[in-house]
């Protein structure tokens, strides 16, 4: 398998019509197979763009994206990447059970003629085990709370056994509990199902707590990688971070990338476990 | 009985059975689609759609290729096709192009083709003379007279054509009509599940628009997939539940029409939103039985 799971090289990108605003400008990032990274950031710093070149819904005004050395849509088309979206466009009146909507993950690659196998059926129950959702199977979807439906979407992604998964604010609007949930959740899919996790979010708890990588994004990134997992100091800087969104700074003024201090500063690789 | 004197009589069965068989093929054609309609909520789309077959109309009309009785050949079939799947596209891209509101756009496509095609109808009885001329009524509500075996072949045609590419293309369309967002990232072709559903609805809406009329033929799209499901939650029962209620909606309809004297496609329409009626007060009383005093319950 390709060492690097997602490659972004000198990535700039700008939305049709706003050409000098920059979404994104120069980023670099480089995540291993395996890494479990987050990437924080507030609110209109460009974490969204950067799941959506990596899903290639969007293509960079510059630089190259690649996933697993191939390029996003060809990684989506052969089911490398499984995708969580921060608010789900989901028809949630449907008439789908929960397991019928995990179903649709693996099905969606099969000939119209073929039946999901045994082993595709297994790899549901799996998944739905995996994100404690196997009580609620055959429910239907429409009568599940935010919380559970955001498993469910989890669950659909991993059926799909893909070999990265994007999680784009993946704890709003759930409680503090299932915050805590999700962060086993996220251990889980690394020493269980061997995923690479990207998590997008604005929220430090969410990225503290399940992530072992954490980049800074605000239109430029710069990465926080710390040798021994995170640690108290880099825990410190992050906050301060979201302090700086809070007051609606933008990052990369109010923390330039030359003050980073208590922690090893990798501005190009981002995720990849220290030698 | 006039219904069986109708089918059972040898010198009436030509004139009725191919009525009958398109009716048939209608419902088949549109129970499962009704379904998708309702959950994406295309009914004004459907609607938009099934008034652009005016235009088409008129436009055979005017080519001469339409008999008094308005039966059509395939030309004229294609041509009215050709004007649905026109105005599908049509709405697609006005709306798509994120300047024009989608509610919007349709209303502009309903009302040029409705005035394209009163245009050209007129200008047709004026040209080709009372004999040849159409009644606008048909188009509008429907009507058993002028279908022959032509039109019933088309119709199955159609509905064969229909149901093969919705079992084909079944499980990206469902994932792209249920989460959009997600299928999109997973590789799926959004534009290409919109050309294929709306090349779907313009052959089911000119197939309709013979028995129920281009007013009507939106209820054949609508009330089957609306009615099953108010009454079911899994899937599989909502798809047989809209085929039972799209038969029993035509050959209600039709019973109707045959024994009342009355129109077809108002017939039919009046049965389906029946049976749409009785599916709403039934969920009406199972909430009921549920919480039969929520007020007391939103006081404590």
């Amino acid at each position: 398998m390709h060492p690097v799971a997602v490659q972004f090289n000198h990535v700039s990108f700008a939305y049709p019509g706003v050409a000098d605003a920059f979404a994104l400008r120069d980023v670099t990032l480089d995540v291993a197979v395996g890494a479990r990274l987050g990437v924080l950031g507030p609110n209109g710093g460009g974490k969204s763009t950067l799941l959506k070149l990596t899903l290639g819904l969007i293509r960079p005004t510059h630089g190259e994206v690649t996933v697993f050395g191939l390029s996003p849509q060809a990684a989506a088309l052969q089911g490398l990447v499984g995708y969580v979206p921060q608010r789900s466009g989901a028809e949630q009146a449907f008439p789908l059970s929960v397991r019928q909507v995990v179903e649709m993950g693996p099905a969606l690659r099969l000939p119209p003629w073929q039946k999901l196998s045994r082993e595709q059926h297994a790899g549901v129950e799996a998944a739905l085990a995996a994100v404690g959702a196997s009580a609620i199977a055959t429910n239907h979807v429409g009568s599940l709370s935010g919380g559970q439906f955001q498993r469910v979407q989890i669950a659909r992604a991993l059926a799909s056994r893909p070999k990265l998964l994007l999680l784009d604010e993946p704890t709003v609007g759930i409680d503090v509990a299932g915050q805590q949930q999700f962060a086993e959740l996220l251990s889980k899919l690394r020493d269980d199902f061997g995923i690479t996790v990207m998590v997008v979010s604005h929220d430090i708890r969410t990225v503290a707590s399940g992530c072992d990588r954490i980049a800074c994004l605000s239109r430029t990134l710069h990465s926080h990688v710390a040798p021994a997992g995170l640690t108290p100091a880099v825990l410190a800087e992050v906050f301060r971070h979201d302090v700086a969104a809070i007051f609606g700074d933008l990052h990369v003024d109010a923390h330039p990338a030359d003050s980073c201090s208590g922690h090893h500063h990798h501005p190009v690789q981002i995720g990849v476990p220290n030698k | 009985m006039n219904t069986i004197h109708y089918l059972t009589d040898p010198a009436l069965r030509g004139l009725f059975w191919p009525g009958v068989l398109t009716g048939l093929a209608i419902a088949i054609m549109c129970s499962g689609l009704s379904v998708l309609v309702v959950l994406k909520r295309l009914a004004f789309v459907g609607q938009g759609i099934s008034h652009a077959a005016f235009g088409g109309a008129g436009v055979v009309a005017t080519l001469g290729w339409m008999s008094a009785a308005g039966a059509v050949s395939f030309g004229a079939f294609g041509i009215v096709f050709g004007f649905c799947l026109f105005a599908a596209l049509a709405i697609g891209w006005l709306s798509l192009r994120g300047k024009t509101e989608a509610d919007t756009a349709i209303g502009i496509v309903l009302v040029a083709s409705m005035a394209l095609g009163a245009v050209l109808l007129t200008r047709a009885s004026h040209a080709h003379g009372a004999s040849r001329g159409v009644s606008w009524e048909s188009f509008l509500f429907g009507s058993m007279d002028g279908i022959g075996w032509t039109d019933a072949a088309l119709g199955w045609g159609s509905a064969v054509v229909v149901l093969l590419t919705l079992w084909w293309v079944r499980r990206p369309l469902v994932f792209w009509a249920f989460d959009p967002v997600v299928a999109r990232a997973m590789g799926v072709r959004e534009p290409v599940m919109s050309l294929i559903l709306m090349t779907l609805l313009a052959l089911a809406t000119v197939t309709a628009m013979k028995l129920a009329g281009v007013v009507l033929a939106t209820a054949m799209l609508v009330l089957p997939g609306a009615s099953a499901l108010l009454l079911s939650r899994r899937s599989g029962a909502v798809l047989w539940l809209a085929l039972f209620i799209a038969l029993a909606g035509v050959v209600g309809g039709l019973v109707l029409g045959f024994e009342a004297d009355w129109p077809t496609g108002p017939s039919i329409v009046v049965v389906l939103a029946g049976v749409f009626a009785l599916a709403r007060v039934r969920v009406a009383i199972e909430a009921r039985q549920k919480h039969p005093n929520p007020r007391a319950g939103a006081l404590q």
